[in-house]
């Protein structure tokens, strides 16, 4: 399943006033690398589900959002819980990378 | 030796850039009642002035107060050193293990004095003696006590309105002044080079550790007032709506949205309605889910003390802020708030002992920050700027009067710094000249007022100590001048100075394809260059890395650009602009001799200088100013309401502190004592 796209607004309202575990993928349409994580990260969403959110934001159409996080790059994935940064990974992550920092926020 | 003490307690008040000339002006004026009290009560010149060693600059002349020493003699002679490894390049020197002098603090802990050194910003971190008896507070650099190594975040002003539509953030936006801080195109307020290091570039741990520091200065565009008058910080844009999803949202309050720690942590806050129906106060919040706010500001108060996370680098740590409403629609249509820098509340590394960092912040509060931010923006000088330095003021004048009256202190050395941080940041505008002709220079003359003003506020805090058998010595590094015309491209202290020495023909830059000069140095081709704020260096065989001249050839060619520095013409004003030259052995006349102090020492003169550093120290400016340090002084030992004719120099403050508390001399110590003001013959 497509994960979940944010814009500024989406993005308070999900991250900030909800505040529940979760990741953002900062992806662009034309980028190779994005192309291999953004599906793995649709893999991995179902087994979370009501656990962990999965959202991706496009930082061609929204450049502010991906420029508040200092991210050197795309695809970057940065990791919140209740509205607080708990750190980024970027690059051509592996699944395992991914499960074990959401381990990490979830405190397992 | 031993010699009767005139006194058993002393309070060195430092303020830096205190000039005795404009206070006079207040003085006149009735607008400095406590400085006329302690003139009243204790000894000075007629005209307060202390005769201030050269160069005019701050690490020198504080670290010429605590040892008695010329510059030249005790080896800080600039803001910077000059690096050991390139002519072109500068090296951290606000380290009191370059000081080739001994401090006069050493001799009073070290004779049983518990003695307490606080931020002062010459030689005096790390501490030099092991006694138990002497604490030591920062002084690693001059701004404000742990700025320069406990910052994380930068000052922000949040702007909410109904029209804004989606939040935005801009990072270190430099403003330009009239120009509000809606951001309309966020690409053009983007820079790819904001990089959270600069926070401690100039005075944190990467400049401490010894590293190169190349500036060139080319033009007006690289000098300080040009550079310090800027104003930049984070703007954050919000929609401002009624609030929703909140646990605990007052009735009739609207939301709007802060991001803070370079845009990645965000606070929820909420604007609040009186019983009058009318929105007067915003509350900011941890989260919408938080029962109480972190702190709840009221309109025209600046709070300070507001302790929040912070992230810099993925990592969060809690920290102190201030802040202030700048605008309030009573209608619930427009807000806008400042938020100050953020200082890391744990940090106590540049305290001795530590211990003393704790019950500081227990007995008196947290490091309140200062702002940075000002410049041509009026409003940020008036509403900001200024009172921020009035609440740091407050909380020193406390931490210091702890110490003296719960701690035991017997001695201080004491330094503040809020006037010399507006000078360097306004008072360029006080005269408006054609660079600044958007800006009024009445409006900048009431700003130095303002800070005259507070800095007497300052010593009130202390006037009680008279009663209390203290003796009181008021002084200062420097003074600073309004200028008279902009300066030229020579004696800017903050690094290579290119200009004139290229015109001259001593500096060759290398060149781009289209002939326009780099900032690289051609060394194959340069014969000298003028560094730090009063130097020349002659790019010597056998001596500099890349030295093209030779040594036989040496005291020709340093006459011949001493000639050419004295006709040089000021192309805006036609007229000389370099005052004194002296070869490095003739310079010990001035106290700049030495090992650091180049191969010719040049000052520029009066009516061309730039606030200070660059003229010797009697230069005189616009609005009454002049580069002249300050010295009253009061209380046991001092004969009261005593005029003195004495010419007082900087290098006569330590043995005079050395004679009142009966002490020996610091060991290099040039000066004399004041024996004139003092109550009994020495």
């Amino acid at each position: 399943m497509p994960l979940q796209q944010l814009n500024a607004t989406l993005f308070e309202e999900i991250i900030y006033d909800n505040g529940d575990p979760c990741l953002v993928v900062f992806s662009r349409k034309n980028c190779h690398v994005c192309k291999e994580v953004v599906p793995m990260l649709e893999e991995l969403q179902p087994k979370y589900e009501g656990k962990f959110g999965f959202y991706r934001v496009d930082v061609e159409e929204d450049k502010n959002l991906s420029q508040r996080f200092s991210l050197r790059g795309v695809p970057s994935i940065v990791f919140f819980n209740e509205g607080e940064l708990q750190g980024k990974i970027a690059g051509n992550v592996e699944d395992e990378q991914v499960e074990e920092k959401i381990a990490e926020v979830l405190g397992e | 030796m031993k010699r009767k003490a005139l006194t058993n307690k002393l309070l060195v008040l430092g303020v830096d850039g205190m000039d005795p000339r404009i206070s006079r002006k207040y003085l006149g004026e009735g607008k400095m009642p406590n400085l006329q009290k302690l003139i009243d009560r204790g000894a000075a010149r007629e005209d307060l002035k202390l005769l201030g060693a050269i160069p005019t600059i701050t690490p020198p002349c504080w670290t010429t107060l605590a040892t008695g020493a010329y510059p030249g003699t005790h080896g800080i002679t600039c803001y910077w050193r000059q690096s050991p490894e390139s002519l072109d390049a500068v090296v951290y020197n606000m380290d009191s293990r370059n000081c080739t002098a001994e401090q006069v603090w050493n001799i009073t802990s070290e004779s049983g004095l518990k003695t307490l050194v606080w931020h002062w910003p010459g030689s005096s971190w790390p501490p030099t003696s092991h006694s138990e008896n002497l604490s030591v507070v920062d002084g690693t650099q001059p701004g404000s006590v742990n700025m320069g190594v406990a910052q994380l975040d930068w000052e922000k002003i949040i702007v909410a309105s109904p029209d804004i539509k989606e939040v935005r953030y801009a990072p270190r936006v430099d403003k330009p002044a009239g120009v509000g801080c809606i951001i309309t195109d966020l690409e053009d307020t983007l820079d790819g080079d904001v990089d959270d290091e600069m926070m401690e570039l100039w005075w944190g741990d990467k400049a401490r550790e010894g590293g190169e520091i190349r500036t060139y200065v080319m033009d007006d565009e690289d000098t300080e007032v040009v550079i310090g008058s800027k104003v930049a910080y984070d703007i954050i844009n919000s929609p401002l709506k009624d609030a929703t999803g909140w646990a605990n949202a007052p009735e009739g309050a609207k939301e709007f949205t802060i991001l803070t720690s370079g845009g990645v942590m965000r606070r929820p806050a909420l604007i609040l309605k009186n019983e009058a129906g009318e929105y007067d106060r915003v509350a900011i919040y941890k989260n919408k889910k938080a029962a109480e706010p972190i702190v709840i500001l009221e309109k025209n108060v600046m709070v300070s003390g507001i302790i929040d996370d912070v992230t810099k680098k993925e990592v969060t740590k809690p920290a102190c802020r201030a802040m202030k409403i700048l605008e309030l629609d009573p209608a619930g249509n427009s807000v806008r708030v400042w938020i100050s820098n953020a200082l890391d509340i744990s940090s106590d590394q540049l305290w001795h002992p530590k211990s003393l960092y704790q019950e500081i912040v227990e007995n008196v509060g947290q490091v309140p920050p200062v702002s940075l931010i000002g410049g041509e923006d009026d409003e940020l000088v008036r509403e900001i700027f200024e009172p921020s330095w009035r609440l740091y003021n407050k909380w020193q004048a406390d931490c210091m009067n702890y110490a003296i009256k719960e701690k035991g202190y017997e001695v201080v050395f004491s330094h503040l710094h809020n006037i010399d941080c507006a000078g360097h940041q306004l008072w360029h505008l006080g005269k408006t000249l054609p660079e600044w002709d958007h800006t009024d220079e009445k409006t900048y003359q009431e700003f130095i007022e303002k800070f005259y003003v507070q800095t007497d506020e300052y010593i009130g805090e202390f006037m009680d100590l008279l009663d209390e058998g203290w003796t009181v010595l008021l002084v200062s590094d420097h003074g600073l001048i309004v200028g008279e015309s902009v300066p030229p491209i020579l004696g800017e202290y903050g690094g290579l100075n290119t200009k004139v020495m290229e015109e001259l023909g001593y500096t060759v830059l290398k060149k781009d394809e289209n002939g326009n000069s780099l900032r690289e140095v051609d060394w194959e081709k340069t014969r000298a260059v003028q560094i730090r704020s009063n130097y020349i260096y002659i790019n010597l065989k056998g001596r500099d890395k890349h030295g093209i001249v030779d040594p036989k050839d040496k005291y020709e060619l340093e006459e011949q650009i001493i000639n050419d520095l004295y006709n040089y013409r000021d192309e805006r004003t036609g007229k000389r602009v370099v005052g004194i030259c002296l070869r490095n052995k003739d310079a010990v006349l001035i106290g700049t001799h030495g090992p650091e102090c180049g191969d010719i020492f040049f000052s520029i003169e009066e009516g061309h200088n730039r606030l200070h550093g660059d003229s010797i120290s009697t230069s005189e400016g616009y609005f009454d100013t002049s580069v002249s340090p300050i010295f009253v002084a009061a209380g046991p030992g001092i004969k009261s309401g005593f005029t003195t004719d004495r010419i007082i120099r900087q290098v006569d403050v330590a043995p005079s502190v050395s004679v009142l508390l009966g002490l020996r001399y610091p060991a290099q110590c040039e000066g004399a004592p004041i024996y004139q003001i003092f109550s009994e013959d020495i």
